[in-house]
């Protein structure tokens, strides 16, 4: 799966979690998930089992903490599954 | 692990389940209909025994203490079971000692079970709960979490902190419809009380308006209550005790 598929996968979890339209429509791998997008932090867990389930992947705690923006669930997404 | 689980049941998980109130919960679990997971971690020929009079059953070792047994613990289930929708931390460990001459492994091997159940539960939630929408958590803990008692102030400890867990997980989980209940037993006849001098028996009992102890049945039947029909209980420590500690 190309980084592009995962970014697109990654966006259709994330939007309706995110309280921020104007920052989902301008959504880039720089975007923020917490800060830009506003997300709820206590939603978080589900963004990240959504992740499991949507890749078939699990991820670590560790992992979930180095997740800031797009881009970092994205690259780790894509490692995971390649 | 014993057979495989040929119904499609609920699953239960109980730790420390081969012996004592935990055994009493497997029992009343499976005649609630699920399937039960008696985990235990040395007693394993009195769990092994207890699954086979259980039927839809099975057996699982681990040392909660050790966080790679966790994780083994809860991969195993999700391969059998895929689904967890009761969990009863039951196991529990205690060191009798006055605190001045109590050491700090005494205290450890009391502490890491602690945290042996918080990381069990967090990953039961991860793997199961959360995914499922649903779940109920029984913590069992301790009148003496709440009176405290002499020689036990790591266990009394222990089992205080238990029970804010039970309020913690409450609150964090109620919109995610997991109800997260202590049950907190007094003095119940067990092989733990039956090792009690007669004199220490009778101090006991003195402090018990029902002038007996409990039976481990008499507890598990409120965990079985809590862990199906107790709709609207939540962050709740029941104790069961015969009247000696209301709370």
């Amino acid at each position: 799966m190309s980084e592009t598929d995962v970014m697109q996968k990654v966006v259709t979890i994330l939007t309706p979690y995110a309280k921020n339209p104007e920052a989902l429509a301008q959504v880039a791998l720089s975007t923020h998930i917490l800060e830009d997008l506003k997300v709820n932090s206590a939603r978080l867990v589900d963004v990240v089992l959504a992740f499991e389930d949507e890749f078939g992947i699990e991820i670590a705690d560790d992992d979930v903490d180095a997740v800031n923006t797009v881009g970092d669930a994205v690259r780790l997404i894509s490692a995971k599954l390649s | 692990m014993g057979e495989t689980p040929t119904s499609a049941a609920p699953v239960a998980l109980v730790t420390g389940g081969g012996t004592g109130i935990g055994a009493a919960c497997c029992r009343a679990l499976a005649a609630e209909g699920f399937c039960v997971a008696v985990h235990f971690r040395g007693s394993e020929a009195p769990a092994r025994a207890l699954v086979d009079s259980l039927g839809d059953a099975f057996a699982v070792r681990a040392d909660l203490a050790d966080p790679a047994d966790v994780d083994a613990l809860v991969a195993a289930l999700k391969d059998r079971c895929g689904r967890v929708d009761v969990l009863v931390n039951n196991a529990g460990y205690n060191r009798n000692a006055p605190t001045p001459t109590m050491t700090l492994g005494d205290y450890d091997a009391v502490a890491v079970l602690a945290r042996g159940t918080w990381y069990l539960t967090k990953l039961v939630l991860r793997r199961f709960m959360l995914r499922q929408g649903s779940g109920r958590i029984v913590n069992i803990t301790s009148v003496v979490g709440h009176t405290g008692n002499a020689g036990q102030a790591p266990y009394t400890m222990a089992k205080a902190g238990l029970d804010a867990l039970t309020k913690s997980l409450a609150q964090e989980l109620a919109g995610r419809s997991i109800l997260v209940n202590s049950v907190a037993p007094g003095f119940i006849d067990t092989d733990m009380t039956a090792e009690l001098s007669p004199a220490a028996r009778q101090a006991i009992l003195a402090r018990v308006p029902l002038g007996r102890m409990g039976t481990a049945e008499e507890v598990a039947e409120v965990v079985a209550f809590l862990a199906t029909r107790a709709s609207y209980m939540n962050g709740t420590v029941v104790h069961v005790n015969g009247g000696m500690y209301g709370g």
